[in-house]
């Protein structure tokens, strides 16, 4: 076997904490849509802070740029004006070439549904970034993932042999395995019944107490959002309000706030 | 629901666009083909109503008139005695002939060796067909007139010289004026000399004319005047009408009709082949619209009108499809016409022969067609059930392929196996069907088994894969996999263009070694000269070849046809000097060769022997066509198995001599000839310098006349893959077409590739690999086909004289390598389509 390559594979978690506390941050991010009298404004300068091995909630009614948000914070859009940062790169300076290779090295994902390939089976699933980036996985890491997010025995199938959560359970593994600086959930247990979303919430947080995973997830569910650090609260474009220690109660509070203001 | 569908059908119309460009294809094909003959059929008959005399006397015909040393004609005293008929308005000796070569100052030839012959005629003042155009009608020998298109073709205006090369001798003339014709050229080269010229020096005898024309006078029809004819002249002659000599001319032009079954029969091919592209297409876009038709079925639309959706968007496709083809077919047409112009023929362009049954026709295949390749993607949509509405949109994945057809599949295609095996080991009889069977049965045995070995073929082309281009070369191979049935349909149509190339390249490099080594081993002269056209080698010639100094022999060769034996059955002779077991080599059954050449014997091959129960030293009566029964001894039977002469009878000259008036005897229309020891090269030179002079004969050695064969079949083989290039292009545009619809299949699988950091650059290697996959595994299964249909065709033929098989493996090669090819080109834009997705949308479409 031979060795790995040690600038591309962080070996130890410890290496993490060294770094800035801070994972990803916006400044004044303005994102909008259309021009004139039609232009919408989804983010409205948004300045945020997204700390590092820490778990981050967005919520936010329908519209209120929650997703917008996530997108640029993960590289999947360019912003209209502002500065986004993933640790030390500036995102809205790069090209499409260079976004891809840093969410391929960089970013993990888990969607809401449809997050594996139907012709892979369940363990090409969780390689395929690296298998993508030509770098070889850390084989007791990869044990670790899998064992923690319990799919040893599931490996070789795949997905339409797989029920919803464990589909998720996969995508949750797919974005541990290759260690990214930061795992952006978008409604990832939008799909699942409340005992298999439980399940998932659950890894996300251990992975995030027991590896010191960066994790940000959007989500209109607050028990979701209670799993949580923090959680920030987007209405209109904007950051309105922030919740440390969040309960589902505490964020079903706030919530109804936003739908009582709509409704008046 | 007419209204859904309707909607439907506009809102996928990109991605029925290259459907509909297929279908527009092979109906434009099969429109053109049919304007195209009709055309031309048009053209021949108002060109022969037009050109043809009211009522034409000429000589009963021969039956080998077209060999014969000179045109049968008709003595001139015939005009004089028509001229009193009641009922001619004007009587007219014609002389006409296409037994010369007319050549310009230079020597090139008027009209092309092969192509529309040269006629010499006779100037007529009073012509109906013809006028002067400029300069004046030709008088005395060393005057022409030429037609005014050969003369712009050729460059040549009044004053030129043209070198005539007849039967009787070689003169020069002058052209003294330029023709045109008053309604259509027949395409031909036209000089026309003064009679006595035409008489002497085309015909080699005065006071004859080839035929006599009369013209009926008014209130007289062309019937009643011929009625007259034979009263007058009694049944010596061949007397004809206009229709009569329109309708026989027309019977000559056989080659329209086997030109027009040829471009259907490959129109054919190019629409099974789309019919794949359909069937493909419908499938992807009733599987991809599994939740719109659940949903249609959940608020209560019934089996059978979803079913009838399905088949009336592809009613709209053929009805839109055959409109836009049988445009196409018009333009088609009208470039093959401006084609033909190009080549010599000249047709009225703008004026098609557009029949009421063309359209019909064209719509008739167009829909069909399209209703068949819908009929089973029809039923799969009304299949649905009504809760697809309700799973989630994953696409259902068809990955195995149906037990049934495969079984069904292996059944034919073993059986076709089987039948190419037994018509392998045949000879003859049922051998020929045995083929076609096979042929036929492992086409469809291999379309049915498609998607089985698809799955195996891939997984074989796939091993390398990954090894090369890593995981992205993983997803291409699975892609490719994950429907075998779609893989199979597209590789088909590949397949079925390929078959046919593969076979007919082994087939005709099969036929090629064979006379190559049949040149070799029967072959012993060094020069074989063979005459063009239908002049033949003149009496000139002929001296002009025995006169070049360094040759041993030259050995004279004619062609002529006998009845043999007691019936009535026509036998071909090969009639040739004494010296001809020197130079070629004839392969017997039985008896001897040599006696045909030294005695008064016959050689008859062994078809003809067993047919006419005739044995071996036994006499048979022959009739030589102009001559009366001799008996002649059967001294050699003649094998089969041979590719030159095949089924001919050999008699020698001095034997025809004995029984056929010289008079009588065809012209030599090929000579062979030896050179003395070690001269060949020098000698070589020297014939083909003593022979310049005679523009219809063609001298090659041995090495040259293999060139000329391989040539002539490299020329026929390059146009019939141009024909199979329309299936293997409408094949490419259902492999673009399919990879175009996955790829809008796959969108929201491409958004995630790319969010999880697939650059685009390997996301077109992905769909580019893919696409080369189908491509070889269509063009594996062809050429295995095509091949396994050529060897089996070759073995058939062996004792017939294709006894060398011989595969064209850089043909094959170049095939595969191609397909590979085509393969990278139609998923270029495919590619560059999903390259171009935006990640977020792509993600997120439903």
């Amino acid at each position: 076997m031979s060795m790995p390559i040690p600038t591309s594979m962080p070996t130890s978690a410890s290496l993490v904490d060294h770094r800035s506390p801070v994972a990803a941050r916006a400044e004044r991010v303005v994102k909008a849509y259309g021009s004139g009298e039609t232009r919408v404004t989804a983010l409205d300068a948004v300045d945020v802070e997204i700390e590092r091995a820490r778990f981050t909630a967005i919520m936010g009614p329908s519209g209120s740029g929650k997703s917008t948000l996530m997108h640029c914070l993960a590289g999947l859009d360019q912003v209209s004006s502002g500065k986004i940062f993933v640790g030390d790169a500036e995102l809205s300076a790069m090209k499409d070439k260079a976004l891809t290779r840093l969410r391929r090295d960089r970013i993990g994902f888990i969607f809401q549904s449809f997050n594996l390939l139907p012709t892979l089976n369940a363990l090409e699933n969780i390689t395929l970034p690296m298998d993508i980036a030509g770098r070889r996985p850390d084989q007791a890491w990869l044990d670790r993932v899998i064992e923690t997010v319990g799919l040893a025995d599931r490996l070789k199938h795949r997905p339409t042999q797989l029920s919803g959560g464990q589909q998720q359970r996969v995508a949750v593994a797919r974005a541990l395995a290759s260690r990214p600086e930061i795992i952006f959930g978008d409604e990832p247990t939008g799909n699942l019944d409340s005992r298999a979303g439980a399940e998932v919430l659950g890894f996300l947080r251990r992975s995030v107490d027991e590896l010191k995973q960066t994790m940000v997830m959007v989500t209109h569910d607050p028990v979701a959002a209670a799993y949580a650090d923090r959680v920030l609260f987007l209405a209109d474009g904007r950051i309105v309000e922030e919740m440390s220690a969040p309960t589902a109660e505490a964020v079903l509070d706030r919530m109804r706030r936003f739908d009582g203001r709509r409704e008046s | 629901m007419f209204k859904a569908t309707w909607r439907n059908f506009f809102a996928h119309k990109g991605r029925l666009a290259l459907t509909l460009l297929v279908v527009v294809l092979s109906v434009g094909f099969v429109t053109g083909t049919l304007l195209f003959t009709d055309t031309i059929n048009r053209t021949f008959d108002q060109m022969f109503a037009s050109t043809s005399a009211d009522v034409t006397v000429s000589q009963t015909a021969a039956q080998n008139q077209e060999v014969s040393a000179s045109d049968p004609t008709v003595p001139a005293s015939l005009v004089s005695r028509l001229a009193t008929v009641p009922g001619a308005a004007s009587v007219r000796g014609e002389v006409s002939t296409e037994q010369l070569v007319v050549t310009d100052a230079q020597g090139h030839q008027l009209s092309s060796s092969g192509g529309s012959p040269t006629v010499g005629t006779n100037w007529d003042p009073n012509g109906t067909s013809t006028s002067l155009s400029s300069g004046h009608a030709p008088q005395g020998q060393g005057e022409a007139v030429l037609d005014a298109d050969t003369a712009s073709h050729q460059r040549l205006v009044i004053g030129d010289e043209l070198k005539v090369v007849a039967g009787p001798g070689t003169f020069t003339v002058k052209i003294v004026g330029l023709s045109q014709f008053k309604t259509l050229n027949p395409g031909s080269a036209f000089v026309y000399f003064d009679t006595p010229t035409a008489q002497a020096d085309l015909l080699g005898k005065t006071g004859v004319f080839t035929s006599v024309d009369l013209t009926a006078a008014h209130g007289t029809s062309d019937d009643q005047l011929k009625a007259n004819v034979l009263t007058a002249i009694g049944g010596h002659y061949d007397v004809k009408t206009a229709a009569e000599e329109t309708s026989s001319n027309l019977s000559g032009l056989g080659f329209v009709s086997v030109l027009r079954v040829a471009l259907l029969g490959f129109a054919g091919i190019a629409l099974l082949v789309g019919a794949f592209l359909i069937v493909n297409t419908f499938q992807m876009l009733v599987a991809q619209r599994t939740r719109e038709l659940g949903l249609l079925r959940a608020l209560g639309a019934s089996r059978k009108q979803v079913n009838r959706s399905v088949r009336t968007e592809a009613f709209l496709l053929g009805v839109i499809g055959s409109t836009l083809g049988i445009g196409a077919g018009y333009g088609l047409a009208a470039g093959l016409i401006v084609l033909m112009r190009g080549a010599g023929l000249n047709m009225p362009a703008g004026h098609l022969a557009l029949e009421l049954s063309t359209p019909i026709a064209g719509y008739a295949v167009g829909i069909i067609v399209t209703l068949i390749a819908a009929w089973g993607p029809a039923r799969r949509a009304a299949r649905i059930s009504p809760m697809a509405a309700l799973r989630d949109a994953g696409m259902p994945e068809d990955r195995r392929a149906s037990r049934v057809r495969s079984a069904i599949g292996l059944v034919v295609a073993g059986g076709g196996a089987a039948a190419l095996v037994a018509a392998a080991n045949s000879s003859g009889g049922t051998g020929g069907a045995m083929l076609g069977l096979g042929v036929l049965a492992t086409l469809v045995g291999e379309v049915l088994i498609g998607p089985l070995l698809a799955s195996g073929v891939i997984r074989v082309l796939g091993l390398a894969i990954p090894r090369l281009f890593g995981p992205v070369g993983l997803l291409a191979k699975r892609n490719a996999l994950r429907n075998p049935r779609r893989t199979g349909a597209t590789a088909a149509a590949l397949m079925i263009g390929l078959s046919l190339v593969a076979g007919l390249s082994v087939v005709s490099s099969s036929l090629l070694a064979s006379a190559s080594a049949q040149l070799d081993s029967s072959v012993g002269a060094d020069f074989i000269i063979t005459a063009n056209g239908d002049l033949g080698v003149t009496p000139q010639a002929l001296a002009a070849a025995k006169a070049t100094p360094g040759l041993a022999h030259v050995t004279e060769n004619k062609d002529i046809t006998a009845k043999v034996g007691s019936t009535a059955a026509q036998a071909d002779f090969f009639a040739s000097s004494s010296t001809m077991p020197q130079d070629f080599t004839v392969k017997t059954v039985s008896g001897d060769m040599a006696r045909v050449y030294s005695g008064d014997g016959i050689a008859i091959p062994q078809d003809l022997a067993t047919a006419q129960h005739i044995r071996l030293g036994e006499s048979v009566p022959v009739t030589f066509t102009g001559g009366s029964a001799t008996d002649l001894p059967v001294v050699a039977i003649t094998s089969e198995d041979t590719v030159f002469n095949k089924g001919s009878s050999y008699v020698s000259l001095q034997t025809l001599d004995a029984s056929l008036p010289a008079a009588e005897q065809p012209i030599d229309f090929m000579l062979f000839a030896k050179a003395d020891p070690g001269q060949a090269d020098a000698t070589y030179k020297q014939l083909q310098d003593r022979l310049a002079g005679y523009p219809q004969l063609d001298v090659k050695n041995q090495a040259d006349y293999k060139a000329l064969l391989h040539n002539e079949v490299a020329q026929l083989l390059d146009l019939v893959y141009g024909l199979l290039g329309l299936a293997i292009v409408v094949a490419i545009l259902g492999v673009i077409n399919t990879l175009a619809l996955s790829v809008v299949e796959r969108t929201r699988e491409i958004g995630l590739l790319r969010a999880i950091g697939l650059s685009r650059r390997s996301l077109r290697r992905m769909i580019r690999l893919e696409s080369v996959l189908i491509a070889l595994f269509g063009a594996i299964l062809g050429l295995g086909l095509g091949m396994g249909w050529g060897i089996s065709a070759q073995r058939l033929m062996a004792t017939a004289g294709l006894d060398v098989l011989s595969i064209p493996w850089p043909t094959i090669v170049a095939v595969l390598v191609g397909a590979g090819v085509v393969g990278l080109l139609a998923a270029l834009l495919p590619a560059l389509r999903a390259s171009r997705m935006k990640v977020l949308r792509a993600i997120a479409t439903d």
